[in-house]
């Protein structure tokens, strides 16, 4: 099991009388990409929310490379190599491109603010890392021209990819994309799906939620699927394509009354 | 994007004023700002009734409201400019600062120095321990917090004996002379300096914090809170800390202000401050040090140049406001930052 970079165990979560996610367990592993798909509403974007701190689960555990991340604020799980998308963009609009992927980067300096009204070298050693590694990142998501625009001033697709760019600039373990494709035509969505992969290659897992079938199943090593919080099946793509249980919980149970 | 409901054409002065410094070689900059700090040093003797304040002391104008005005804006702009932290009892740190001053100088003789300094601490203080708590919240709910703060100091300045009860305390001691500058009851110059070169030495550790790390930090929690905090950002840290060093400065002002006035009674610290400050922020542009500066000064000019009409000056003032939020809804300078588009194929920049 050492190589699970993510694991997540009968994880629980129930808000007031609605349980949210049923003893779920999933797992992302080194070098993989990880799907997790499933109906609207069947909580896919909880397990993003509990993974990375947002919610404490009613039970279950969270494991990042084995250490318990339950209970910890959301910036030290990030810290600790945890970083997200959201399903709608959620950039720092006022901020430029740059300066968004330089946010993430931050985390991982040391120089606080003492250091940084005083101008020590720390400060100065820590500036120059952040700028290069969002300048790298930016042209990583073939985003460079874009470094000194407002964010909320980019294309759609660009804000996209500087908002996956600013998750990696945190350099996590594993990568979670909330729905990457989403108001993306079919040529774009294969550009993602080539550049997911490059993500996968440089060295991060990725566990990626995605409505997206084709795009799921031609880029995912793994594919979970969650129904009304409970995971119905895991497998290989091909394996979840031809799963009873699947094909009944996207088109529904035939009626036999009818 | 302007919320404006009236179009104006673009006011392109900012950007004519960027593209010049952005032109400017290191010593033309070092000259400039020398030039500029020069002549605020020397304003006091620049009065003169086309500018200067006719029926009022245009030293005293300066030092307050203009001078005390910008310095606590600006203290006030780390706060809910740049870190989105709505603060409506920002006069608390003032009253506290004021009375660090006051009851330390009269009752224990304290040099004013040591107790700008201490003033300063005790409102950090202060600001930790009303931050801790009420940083937990947001919007509103953090507004009607601070709201409340501030009444309370006042409150509790009436009720208690070591702060003179409703009476206040007379006799506050000015500072004592600095390097032959003396501080004299009828010349409000030193004060004005004073004020001066604390609001100098503000904007100097905001211009360092803000272009570094915390800088992005507090626009990240002001932009989007819970993703900050995704990305990785001690968010209850870095607000706290915005908080804190915003108390910092009002704590300081107050310590100014109460060794020029002498005597302070508890209805100075009411909420009219913290509202009059806060406009001075939106009214100069909220997260744009410079607007705030000078937006602060003009909010303090105004009702001063305005004083030959009487009673219906803050009617004009108010007339006044209601126009610029109109016409410029982000404040005089807004803090929209200047954009760099690049072409994809050249990289070469392109004209906007």
């Amino acid at each position: 099991m050492s190589d699970r970079l993510l694991e997540v165990r009968n994880l629980t979560m129930q808000f007031g009388g609605v349980t949210a996610l049923s003893e779920v367990n999933l797992h992302v592993s080194e070098g993989e990409i990880a799907a997790l798909i499933g109906p609207n509403g069947a909580g896919k974007t909880t397990v993003f929310n509990v993974t990375t701190g947002y919610y404490t689960p009613t039970s279950g555990q969270v494991l990042l490379n084995n250490e318990s991340i339950v209970g910890l604020k959301p910036h030290k799980i990030a810290r600790k190599g945890l970083a997200r998308t959201f399903q709608n963009v959620r950039l720092f609009g006022d901020m430029t491109a740059l300066e968004n992927v330089m946010t993430g980067a931050d985390s991982r300096n040391k120089v606080g603010l003492i250091g940084s009204m005083f101008g020590t070298a720390q400060s100065r050693r820590d500036e120059e890392n952040s700028h290069l590694k969002a300048a790298e990142l930016l042209n990583f998501m073939g985003i460079s021209h874009r470094g000194g625009q407002l964010a909320r001033n980019l294309p759609y697709g660009d804000q996209r990819r500087l908002e996956i760019a600013r998750a990696l600039a945190l350099e996590p373990k594993v990568l979670l994309l909330d729905e990457p494709a989403a108001g993306f035509n079919p040529q774009e969505k294969v550009e993602l799906g080539e550049l997911i992969k490059k993500i996968r290659d440089a060295g991060f897992a990725v566990l990626l939620i995605e409505h997206d079938m084709s795009l799921v199943m031609k880029i995912s090593d793994r594919v979970s699927v969650l129904d009304f919080g409970q995971k119905i099946a895991e497998g290989t793509p091909s394996e979840i394509q031809n799963n009873q249980r699947v094909i009944d919980a996207y088109l529904g149970v035939a009626d036999h009354a009818s | 994007m302007s919320t404006s409901k009236i179009s104006m054409p673009k006011f392109n002065l900012r950007d004519k004023f960027g593209d010049w410094w952005e032109g400017t070689t290191r010593n033309q900059r070092i000259i400039f700002r020398v030039v500029l700090i020069a002549f605020f040093y020397i304003l006091p003797f620049l009065d003169n009734p086309v500018f200067g304040t006719t029926e009022s002391d245009f030293a005293s104008v300066l030092f307050y409201p203009m001078g005390m005005y910008v310095l606590m804006a600006i203290g006030l702009n780390i706060v809910v400019g740049k870190s989105g932290i709505l603060d409506l009892g920002y006069v608390a740190f003032f009253a506290i600062g004021a009375y660090t001053h006051a009851i330390l100088g009269i009752s224990f003789g304290f040099n004013f120095w040591v107790n700008v300094v201490l003033g300063m601490a005790f409102a950090m203080l202060a600001g930790v321990l009303l931050g801790l708590p009420a940083l937990r919240l947001r919007g509103d709910y953090l507004a009607i917090i601070t709201l409340g703060f501030g009444e309370i100091v006042r409150i509790v300045a009436i009720n208690v004996n070591f702060t003179g009860g409703a009476a206040g305390l007379a006799g506050i001691p000015a500072p004592p002379n600095f390097f032959g500058v003396e501080f004299l009851v009828d010349d409000p110059r030193p004060f004005y300096w004073l004020v001066l070169t604390l609001s100098l030495l503000t904007i100097w550790a905001y211009m360092r914090l803000t272009k570094r790390r915390p800088g992005r930090a507090w626009e990240a929690i002001r932009e989007d809170e819970d993703v900050a905090e995704f990305m990785g950002i001690a968010t209850t840290k870095y607000k706290l800390w915005a908080f804190v060093l915003g108390g910092a400065i009002g704590g300081g002002a107050g310590a100014v202000y109460a060794s020029q006035v002498t005597s302070i009674v508890p209805e100075l610290f009411d909420l009219n401050v913290s509202i009059m400050i806060l406009a001075c922020v939106v009214f100069g542009g909220m997260g744009n040090i410079w607007g705030v500066a000078f937006g602060a000064a003009l909010l303090g000019y105004f009702p001063e140049k305005l004083r030959f009409l009487s009673d219906t000056r803050i009617l004009f003032f108010g007339l006044l406001m209601v126009v610029m939020m109109n016409i410029r809804p982000d404040g005089i300078i807004p803090r929209k930052k200047r954009e760099k588009v690049y072409d994809k194929n050249t990289g070469k920049e392109v004209s906007r």
